[in-house]
Formats: structure tokens, sequence, C-alpha cells
């Protein structure tokens, strides 16, 4: 139940805050007769009331929402174990961060090379000499398929500037 | 004879292969559409024959078309829009050791799928042309309205968090500049949103990064033993499937021929419709051999039919076959109805082309299966590192933009939460796909109308698919109620 109230008021204010910013769309002078911001708001609207009906589904505990207290069948609706394991995976999105952030300036094939070496190594597969190679191979191999094979250009990074 | 004789003395034959197998590699990258991939090869064609060019870009959409279930299947991640729906009862199989099984009738669906769309585009090319025609901006709407109210059905687990998320995925799909006015709406000042957020971004997110981080804080699922085999569907599974191959097949040639319909739209529909009518509908979502087969019939169908109002129209229905009259053009061929009389060598060896590239990809589709599943066969810290790869790598190739690789972690994390929270992910995807053909459709039937609502009913096309949608979702709606009613106790 919490769950579902936390998710009702999650997407409340996402419905708000929506309905919000489609407000300072700009009136244009082409604008038929619904305008830019018609249908936004008539998704804002759609938002607030079904978060409001899975808020009271929540507090009720029953009716609409009643199944989502049972243990979900979907496997779509796997629910991660408790503490800091719901933590864990806030570390692979940082990986891809920090390879967004350093892809310009060391390029491609370097940083993806670093991606999988650190995703490997955070994965559990531990840092050995087998690592390098395989993360090498591998930023070796993509860019090969994407670069050579289908001529889309990636970040040269700062490597054609020093030759 | 004469048609024997046309495929061995010219090179039809190694130009289909050679495109299946192109197009499978494109369609198998995330991030690489099938027009993309396309694309990259049109210019390869400029020196060949005429014919021989086009049948090496149709085969590459046939390729590209079934390509993008493999992904899917194997890493919950779909190679192009079409393969979501494919995704579901895909991975599922593939969690439970079923990897080969779900391949094998994800290939021989694409194949049947294929010859049915072949068979309709030979035949019917021209009375299904005026299918296309029909279509006005109102038939669009309610074309799209009735894509949408598959949510309904596609929302099991819970009606109100399906509706959310159906709801937040068209919201994501106003992100950008409006379709009418050209008005920057939720685009922050950035120039990187202003065309919007592909719908592959979203996918992409949602199951391929937001799987890994569900696993990331999970035991390893690899740990299920695997076949590393394609397994073909034996007499007792073709029975079982045709009826699902015949719904995506028949619901793919209509959304084949109507521009702006497409495999996504086609995909979803099918999948609905077959779990509709199947007699395992509890095994959908969990791992069903019919709902992979109803979609992957459907976006084989489509990659067919989708040439139906290019070829006798000039027409083209969608960024593929865009890219192909381009390769028509490109070779002084002008498509239309004078196509048929002026070329008529050009169309048969098109259709020809096409039926070797549906047998090629059963070919080329079976060689390559073995080795994909060994793949994703590896360790689970070498597989999450190759597929976090391939995401970044294929996400950067649709514009060459880091931040499209921000905005697919970004939707990583939301797809983690939504999964956390026990919402679905399908009815984000179908509002996102679907929300621009909605808007910018109603809005063009209003500025027809000037403003009057009837115009979505004195419209035939649109009447009868919005009543369609409507007895959807009401059937929906009571089939939730009827389920979620407490039962009496003994």
């Amino acid at each position: 139940m919490n769950r579902d109230l936390a998710l009702g008021g999650a997407t409340l204010a996402i419905a708000i805050a929506y309905y919000l910013l489609s407000a300072q769309i700009p009136e244009s002078q082409l604008a038929d007769a619904v305008g830019p911001q018609g249908l936004p708001r008539v998704y804002a609207y759609i938002l607030g009331a079904l978060s409001l009906a899975l808020i009271g589904s929540a507090i009720r505990g029953s009716g609409l929402g009643a199944r989502d207290s049972k243990e979900p069948s979907n496997p779509e609706s796997r629910v991660p174990s408790p503490g800091l394991k719901i933590l864990r995976p806030l570390g692979v999105v940082a990986i891809g961060v920090i390879y967004i952030v350093v892809v310009p300036w060391l390029g491609y094939i370097v940083s993806l090379a670093g991606l999988i070496a650190a995703t490997t190594y955070y994965q559990g597969g531990g840092f050995s000499r087998r690592v390098v190679i395989v993360a090498l191979s591998g930023a070796l191999l993509f860019w090969g398929l994407f670069v050579a094979i289908l001529g889309i250009q990636h970040p040269a990074g700062i490597w054609p500037s020093l030759f | 004879m004469l048609i024997l004789e046309s495929l061995w003395s010219t090179w039809i034959v190694p130009a289909a292969f050679g495109g299946v197998a192109w197009g499978i590699l494109g369609g198998a990258l995330p991030g690489i559409s099938p027009s993309i991939t396309m694309a990259l090869l049109l210019p390869l064609t400029y020196g060949m024959d005429p014919t021989v060019a086009i049948v090496m870009l149709a085969s590459t959409y046939v390729g590209a078309e079934y390509g993008g279930s493999i992904p899917a299947i194997l890493i919950r991640t779909p190679g192009t829009n079409a393969a979501a729906a494919t995704v579901v009862d895909g991975y599922a199989m593939k969690q439970q050791g079923r990897a080969g099984e779900a391949l094998g009738i994800s290939l021989y669906s694409g194949f049947v799928g294929g010859l049915f769309g072949l068979a309709m585009l030979v035949l019917l090319a021209e009375p299904l042309s005026n299918v296309a025609l029909a279509f006005t901006p109102q038939a669009y709407f309610a074309l799209g309205v009735l894509g949408l109210s598959v949510i309904a059905s596609l929302s099991r687990e819970s009606l109100i968090k399906g509706l959310i998320a159906g709801v937040l995925g068209l919201m994501i799909s106003t992100i950008g500049t409006d379709p009418v006015t050209g008005t920057s709406r939720f685009t922050f000042d950035s120039p990187d949103l202003l065309s919007g957020i592909p719908p592959i971004l979203v996918m992409v997110g949602l199951f391929a990064i937001g799987e890994m981080l569900a696993q990331t804080g999970e035991p390893s699922l690899q740990d299920v033993p695997e076949r590393p085999r394609i397994r073909f569907p034996g007499p007792a599974m073709w029975r079982r499937i045709a009826l699902p191959q015949l719904i995506g097949s028949v619901i793919g040639t209509m959304e084949g021929v109507m521009p702006g319909g497409g495999g996504a739209v086609s995909s979803f529909l099918a999948y609905n419709e077959a779990r509709r009518w199947s007699r395992h509908k509890e095994e959908f979502g969990k791992g069903s051999p019919e709902g992979i087969a109803a979609p992957e019939a459907a976006n084989n169908t489509v990659a067919c039919t989708a040439l139906v109002p290019m070829l006798s129209l000039g027409i083209p229905s969608s960024n593929s076959a865009a890219v192909l009259l381009g390769g028509f053009l490109l070779h002084g061929l002008l498509p239309g109805p004078m196509l048929f009389v002026q070329n008529p060598d050009v169309v048969d060896g098109l259709f020809l082309g096409l039926f070797v590239a549906n047998i090629a990809m059963v070919i080329v589709g079976y060689l390559i299966m073995g080795p994909c599943i060994w793949l994703v066969s590896r360790p689970k810290p070498y597989l999450m590192a190759f597929i976090y790869a391939l995401v970044v790598s294929g996400v950067f190739a649709i514009e060459a933009s880091e931040f499209h690789v921000a905005v697919a972690l970004a939707f990583g994390v939301l797809g983690y939460v939504m999964r956390s929270a026990g919402v679905p992910l399908l009815p984000m995807v179908l509002g996102v796909v679907l929300g621009f053909l909605v808007e910018s459709n109603y809005r063009r039937a209003l500025v027809l109308s000037g403003g009057d609502h009837m115009i979505f009913i004195q419209d035939r096309l649109a009447a009868v698919l919005l009543s369609l949608a409507l007895i959807f979702i009401v059937g929906s709606l009571y089939r939730h109620a009827i389920e979620t009613r407490p039962k009496p106790r003994a």
C-alpha cells in the first residue's frame, strides 16, 4: 500500500508540474482550435485523476488497485531486495555518466574499454589481465562494427591532435 | 522456368542474401533503425543494375525487421520499434532457458508473415493501395486511439498503473516541436530536445538498461541451463501458433498499407488480439510462444505490405519505404501506377527478390542464432558489460549525440523505478510511439473541420476504428472487473 501511495504522490506531482509547464507554452499566431497547450493539459488532468484514484485505492486497500498488494506475477514487476541492494544499480548508472563525460576527451575506443572493464568489475568479474584484454578487444570490436563497417562516427577524442 | 532463369541469370539471389544479412546486422543493433540500415547501403547500390539494387534494399528491410527481435529475445533490448512487443514473452522464455525455442518461433513466424505479406503485395497491390488513399487525418487519429486501446489489456497487473504509464508515455511524446504550430514544448531551451525523444531511446532505456539495473541488485539469472541451438517449432507448436500468425499477418497487411501505421502499431495490436483469442491467456507475459508468433508475423508482413502504397501510388508509408523510394529514384525509376507498365521487369524482379529474401532470412537467421545464443550465455559480468557497451554505442548512433545516451540512462532509471513499483512498461512505450500520431492528426482533423468534433463520426473509416477502440476498452475493463472481483468464500 505504501508503495502505491508513494507512486500516486509522485505521479500527482508530475501531473501538477507538467500542467504548470504546459501553461507556459507560448501562444502561436498559427494556433489551431486546440493549440500546443491543448492536449498536454488534457494529459495532465488525466494523470492527476489517475494519481488520485491510485492514492484512494492504496488508502482503501481495495478496488481497482487491489491486485497490487499481491505478489506480482509479471516478470517486469520484480521488486528488488531491500537495503543496499537497491543502491547497487546506481553504480551502473554512475559508470554510464562517467562514460558520457569522458568520451569527448578520451575518445570512443578508450572510453568504451573503460566502460566494459568498470562494468565487468562492478558486476563481480574482478579485475585481471583477462578483463583488460576483453575490454580492449570488445572496444575494438564495437569500433569495427559501428565506425569501420557502418560508418557511424563516434568521438575520436584527443588522439588525432597528438599525432 | 522463366522465373528460375531470371533468378539465376542475374545477381538477385546474392543481392537478397547480402541485403538480408546486412539488414539482420542493422536491425539487431539498438539505435540502427531499418531505414538507417537501408540508407547506409544506398550509396553502394549506385553502380548496380536497378533491379538488383532494389532487391538488395528491400531485402535489407526484410532482414532488419526480423533482426530487431534477436536482441529483444536475448537481452531484452528491442533492436527496432516493431520488436518491442516481442520483448515481453521472448525474454521471459529466454529466462526459462528456452531462448533457442523463442528464436525459432520468431524466425518461423517472421517467415510465415513475410510470405503472407508478399502474397498480399503480389495479388492485391492495386485494391490495397485504395486503403491508403482512404486514410484522412481523422482516420489516422482513430488508428492511434485504436492502438492506445491496447493499453487497458496490457495492464493486467494493475489497470490504474498501466493507464498512468500510458499517459506518461503520451506526455513524453509532447516533448519537442509542436506538430502544427512549430512552437517548442517542454524543451527547456535545449536544442537537443527540439526534435523530441525518439521512441527507441525510451525502449532501450526502459527495457535494456532497466533490466541491467534490476539484475545488478539480484542474484545471477544466467545460471539457467541453455542449449546454444535454435529450435524450430514442431507440428504441435505449428498448430498452436497458426492462429496468432494469421492474426499477425492480417493486422500487418492492413497496417502496412496505411502510411504512418508501421510495424510497431501492428505488433502491439497483433499481440493484444493473439491474447484475446488464445486458449492459454494466462501464459502471456510469462513466456507464451503465441506472444512471440503474433507480433513477429505482423512486423514481417509489414515489411512487404508497406511496399503496396509505395509501388502503386509512389507514397512511402514508412521511413524505410521512403529510403526504398530514394533507391528507385536514384536508379531513374518512378514508382506509381506507370511503374507496372513501364518497368515490369523491375517489379517482377522485386517480387522474386522478396521471395528469396524470406528464404534467405531463415538460412542466415539459422546460421547466426547459435553464436548469438552462445554470446548471451557468457558469465554475467562480461555479458552485462557488453550489453552496456552495445547500448551506449547504438544509442549514440541515432543522432551522434551523447545527450541521447544520457536520456537513455535516465529512462533506464525510470524503468527500474517503474518495475520496483509494479508499473507495466509496455503502456508507456505505446504512449510514446503513438502520441505524435494521435496529437498531430487530431489537430489536423480539427483544422479541416473548423473545430467540429463531428468529423470523427462523419468519416466512416474513423468511426469504425473508434468504435473498435471503444469495444476493446469496454471489453478490457469488463474482463478486469471480473478478474478483480472478490471471490466468495467456499
